[in-house]
């Protein structure tokens, strides 16, 4: 056993061997994960451990917000009901025009021989656990395999689409943000009808990208799903453009947009599950 | 610790310390307390590879460092490199950082973690992509309060133990 203060010299190896080895096993992990994708169960692993600990970490805060909830002042809590009311009677307004109008449309795809868009499932999910956004900006589900999501399908909440699942665990999930720099979103002009691609830029912002020039596009404009990559249903609300500007040196403007669902913020989300004829449409 | 007791119970206080740096990360972090949050299982590991380098050190840095990259989506060795980095540089100054108080501690402790921190940079940005804006050195800042924090505590539970061993 090495005495105090003598430990470079009674062990095998020293610090600068040991140091080298770890780094060769640490790059070669780095390599395995990033060429061949074969840290996955690794990821399961820590995923499976760490679920439970999660949830019951998450207890505290949720036991705070319950508190809050239960002290709010019952005047507010009228007044709250009383505004839900009238919005409740406004959507069931719109909402029998819009069964109306999806009966008109599915007679009228009936005429048209068109398929059917898919029916949809919804799965109530909240957020977990949120990690640095350094690089990946990633949150954490606490929805999983077990509720039948899979590595793909679109994330929204109130406002708008949040992102995509792109990891699934046994308990819990990975969503990858739409702000996300490797994410692009076929997104349309709702004002115009132009079709973009609007790609995340960091920051919790995206950019709408490949626009000439001569694009109508100005700030306040929404931007909503278009549907065209089968992944996200179509007119789910993304983004609305916060800026436009034009550059000399590129035949594009530089459009920039902020993100309608409330990214990191919202603790509630669902998840879009397309039913099975969905994938033969 | 001060006393050098190599003792069944001084195992149980680092993992003791260990989960519950690993506890504590698994809070509901978000916002601004999340980009201010200090990275409390470095902190953990570079304390006991300080106080006790024949059992935590490498090894523990490596696999503490696979479970940080998995939080945070990263790619797995990120931080795994950059803790065992952490703990190579804390060895080679471990001499002398036994004999300073807390404050000297914790400004030496600053390039350290300084170091480990821009390690996941360059990591990331080699094996990923550029990562978006330089908010990732604010946890360098809280860690090292964090530091001073718990060598002002340990030195204040234990007196002046600690410079009798260096």
């Amino acid at each position: 056993m090495a005495t105090q203060g003598q430990l470079m010299f009674a062990r095998g190896l020293g610090p600068t061997a040991r140091l080298l080895i770890w780094l060769l096993v640490g790059v070669s992990c780095v390599v395995l994960d990033v060429r061949y994708h074969a840290l996955e169960g690794l990821r399961s692993g820590f995923s499976v451990l760490l679920q439970p600990v999660r949830q019951v970490m998450r207890a505290p805060s949720d036991v705070a917000t319950e508190l809050g909830h239960f002290f709010t002042r019952h005047r507010l809590l009228q007044k709250e009901r009383d505004a839900l009311l009238v919005k409740r009677a406004q959507w069931l307004v719109s909402a029998n025009a819009a069964h109306e109008l999806a009966r008109e449309n599915s007679e009228l795809r009936a005429l048209l021989q068109l398929q059917t868009r898919p029916g949809q499932k919804l799965v109530h999910a909240a957020l977990l656990y949120q990690g640095h956004d350094w690089f990946a900006q990633r949150i954490t589900l606490d929805q999983g395999a077990s509720a039948g999501l899979r590595s793909g399908l679109p994330v929204v909440d109130a406002a708008g689409l949040v992102g995509q699942v792109s990891r699934v665990y046994p308990g819990s999930s990975e969503v990858t943000l739409i702000s996300n720099a490797e994410q692009l979103t076929p997104v349309f002009v709702e004002r115009t009808g132009q079709r973009g691609l609007a790609a995340g830029s960091g920051h919790g912002r995206l950019e709408l990208r490949y626009m000439p020039s001569q694009t109508d596009i100005r700030p306040g404009d929404r931007l909503l799903t278009s549907g065209i990559d089968r992944v996200y249903p179509a007119g789910i609300p993304v983004a609305r453009v916060s800026r436009v500007s034009r550059s000399q040196s590129s035949p594009y403007l530089r459009v920039e947009c902020l993100p309608l669902s409330g990214l990191d913020r919202s603790r509630a989300v669902l998840v879009l599950i397309a039913e099975p004829q969905g994938a033969t449409r | 610790m001060s006393v050098p007791d190599q003792t069944s119970g001084s195992w149980r206080r680092i993992l003791g310390t260990l989960v519950l740096a690993v506890l504590l990360e698994q809070l509901p972090w978000a916002g601004w307390a999340l980009a201010l949050r200090p990275d409390f299982v470095l902190v953990g590991v570079l304390f006991w590879t300080l106080h006790q380098p024949a059992r935590i050190g490498f090894g523990t840095a490596f696999f503490l460092g696979l479970l940080a990259d998995f939080q945070d989506g990263a790619v797995f060795g990120q931080h795994a490199i950059a803790y065992v980095i952490g703990v190579y540089l804390l060895l080679f100054l471990r001499l002398r950082l036994l004999q300073f108080d807390p404050l000297r501690q914790a400004a030496q402790l600053f390039p350290i973690l300084l170091t480990v921190q821009l390690t996941v940079l360059l990591v990331g940005w080699l094996a990923v992509n550029p990562p978006t804006g330089l908010a990732m050195l604010l946890p360098v800042l809280s860690s090292t309060v964090l530091w001073y924090l718990i060598a002002l505590l340990v030195r204040l539970l234990h007196g002046k133990g600690l410079q009798d061993r260096a």
